[in-house]
């Protein structure tokens, strides 16, 4: 019998991308997106390119109760669950100051309390099935604030954060917490078109393809690394953001924010 | 790990000498009552304090009483709302006006800006230290509470923030101070979830206090080490961070006082005491994995 992997958001994207390179290591996959139509096609092209299960369940994860849900759904079924991707997340092209309220909302719930709440209730089925492992999406706009970005940004530092204070808590537990912060990854035109307006040709070139990203995420985190970040330029930018001070760093990304304006 | 951390000692140790010779602060609770008349009274600018009933947000009341602010204190709880507007409105010559939400509540914080746009309060400081603890661990504690966190730390200071900017903005130039902690510099394995809601509250003051400065609105982020404003914190201290710990905790009075000084004088982080601050150095220098193991479980 063939382990499960759950992948929030899963539908789309990077979470496709990583439900894709599980699928080629032989993990049946559970598939949770809002959409049912999207979830059904992944789960038809997933099914025809590997030899596997593909269940699909559609919850809105910004809704309180959905976590709930799933992870009631899979003790029922006793799913031999090893491993979590927490993929489930809403971009920020928008600006914090010109998001409406239930914008703000839906991204604090879906980015940061949709993955600690999955994490929390599926940790017993991990626990049974250990070693297992966790895989939650963060981004490079994690490691310093971006000014357009704002909520975005912080969002996705509490994912690392959390995703740290995690590994460290789970090690004895023979479960390993990884962090994907990828660079630009052109998953829509829109991003592309973003990306290259403000980052310029070094952005593009940091870019990195979904089904790279999906592929390097899922190897890296059945090897237990902690921090995931696909792509040479994308890893050394990050080292960079990382080390010079916040201030410095906001300032750059405020100058590259003016030239959309 | 061990010359790292005795290295991590040998820095405070410094620290707390230069502290010393750092100028004394004086909480001054002289009770010199103020001879403003009402009109006077009414024409003084609103600081909205969420959170502003007990500890660091009642210190950081005081502190702005003390500047001749009207305030205006949010809190779950009425009776300690009234007890804090007795108390500040008999030492200084203010308007207190209080608001009894639960700003985990969704429906909280358009309910409070609307009560302010209604009174076309003029609004100049903003500052959101509402939030909840993290003695507890992420693994053993409910959902419910997780969720409260969340909504408590990290959406309710972004929708404050958000709802009432046109206020501020119409007041400039005006403050917005959001509490953090030091928790919030490093992954704390025990605290894992405060330690993550704080390091969001500080990426959005730097993003926000960014987007803000060209309409004059300065954002101020406090990240205080340990302050002892309930029994229980500094019985953990004690326990967890020893006799470092107790050196690097400051009076909640204290914490207040130099919250709103350096607000009003736009700095970006504020840390009291300069043991802290040191502290929050060397965390911050640090790999986050180095931090981590540090902190321990």
């Amino acid at each position: 019998m063939l382990p499960y992997a759950l992948v929030t958001g899963g539908s789309k994207g990077i979470g496709y991308a990583i439900a894709a390179a599980l699928a080629r290591r032989k993990y049946n996959l559970i598939l949770v997106a809002r959409d049912h139509s999207t979830l059904s096609d992944a789960k038809k092209k997933l099914e025809s390119s590997y030899s596997i299960h593909v269940e699909v369940l559609s919850y809105d994860l910004s809704l309180e109760d959905s976590a709930g849900k799933i992870a009631q759904w899979c003790t029922d079924k006793d799913v031999k669950l090893e491993m979590l991707c927490n993929a489930g997340g809403v971009g920020g092209e928008k600006d914090f100051l010109s998001l409406p309220l239930e914008s703000l909302r839906h991204m604090v719930n879906l980015n940061i309390g949709s993955c600690m709440s999955m994490t929390l209730l599926l940790l017993p089925l991990l626990e049974k099935n250990a070693p297992s492992y966790i895989l939650n999406v963060s981004s490079l706009a994690g490691f310093a604030p971006i000014p357009s970005k704002n909520m975005y940004s912080a969002t996705k530092s509490a994912v690392i954060y959390f995703s740290y204070g995690l590994r460290s808590q789970l090690k004895k537990k023979n479960i390993s917490v990884s962090c994907l912060a990828p660079g630009p990854v052109f998953t829509k035109p829109s991003i592309e078109a973003v990306t290259k307006k403000k980052m310029g040709w070094f952005g593009m070139q940091m870019a990195v393809p979904p089904e790279e990203v999906g592929e390097i995420a899922v190897r890296k985190t059945l090897e237990k690394k902690m921090i995931i970040i696909p792509g040479m330029l994308a890893r050394i930018s990050a080292a960079v953001i990382r080390i010079l001070p916040r201030t410095w760093v906001t300032n750059i990304y405020g100058h590259a924010d003016k030239s959309l304006e | 790990m061990k010359t790292l951390l005795s290295l991590v000692i040998a820095l405070c140790l410094i620290g707390k000498a230069i502290a010393q010779m750092d100028e004394p602060i004086v909480a001054s609770d002289s009770l010199e009552i103020g001879s403003n008349p009402s009109n006077v009274k009414d024409s003084l600018p609103y600081a909205m304090v969420a959170g502003g009933s007990k500890g660091i947000g009642y210190a950081i009341a005081l502190a702005l009483a003390k500047r001749n602010y009207n305030l205006i204190l949010i809190a779950r709880g009425y009776d300690s709302l009234v007890a804090a507007k007795n108390k500040l409105e008999a030492l200084y010559p203010i308007h207190v006006e209080i608001l009894s939400y639960d700003l985990a509540k969704e429906e909280s914080a358009p309910a409070i800006a609307k009560w302010c746009i209604a009174r076309n309060i003029r609004l100049k400081v903003l500052c959101n230290v509402a939030g909840l603890g993290g003695e507890k661990d992420y693994l053993t504690l409910p959902l419910d509470s997780l969720r409260y966190m969340v909504n408590l730390n990290v959406e309710s200071c972004m929708a404050m923030s958000l709802l009432l900017l046109p206020l501020l903005e119409k007041n400039t130039p005006s403050y917005i101070l959001n509490v953090a902690s030091m928790a919030g510099f490093a992954p704390i394995p025990a605290k894992n979830m405060y330690s993550a809601t704080k390091a969001a509250v500080i990426y959005f003051s730097y993003g926000l206090r960014k987007q803000l400065k060209k309409k004059k609105i300065s954002v101020s982020c406090l990240t205080p080490g340990p302050v002892f404003t309930k029994p229980q914190i500094k019985k953990v201290t004690k326990e967890k961070l020893g006799w470092f710990g107790m050196q690097m905790a400051v009076p909640p009075k204290k914490v207040g006082e130099k919250a709103v000084k350096k607000t009003l004088k736009k700095k970006m982080i504020i840390i009291p005491g300069t043991l802290a601050k040191i502290s929050s150095t060397v965390i911050r220098t640090l790999p986050k994995r180095w931090m981590v193991g540090l902190y321990g479980d």
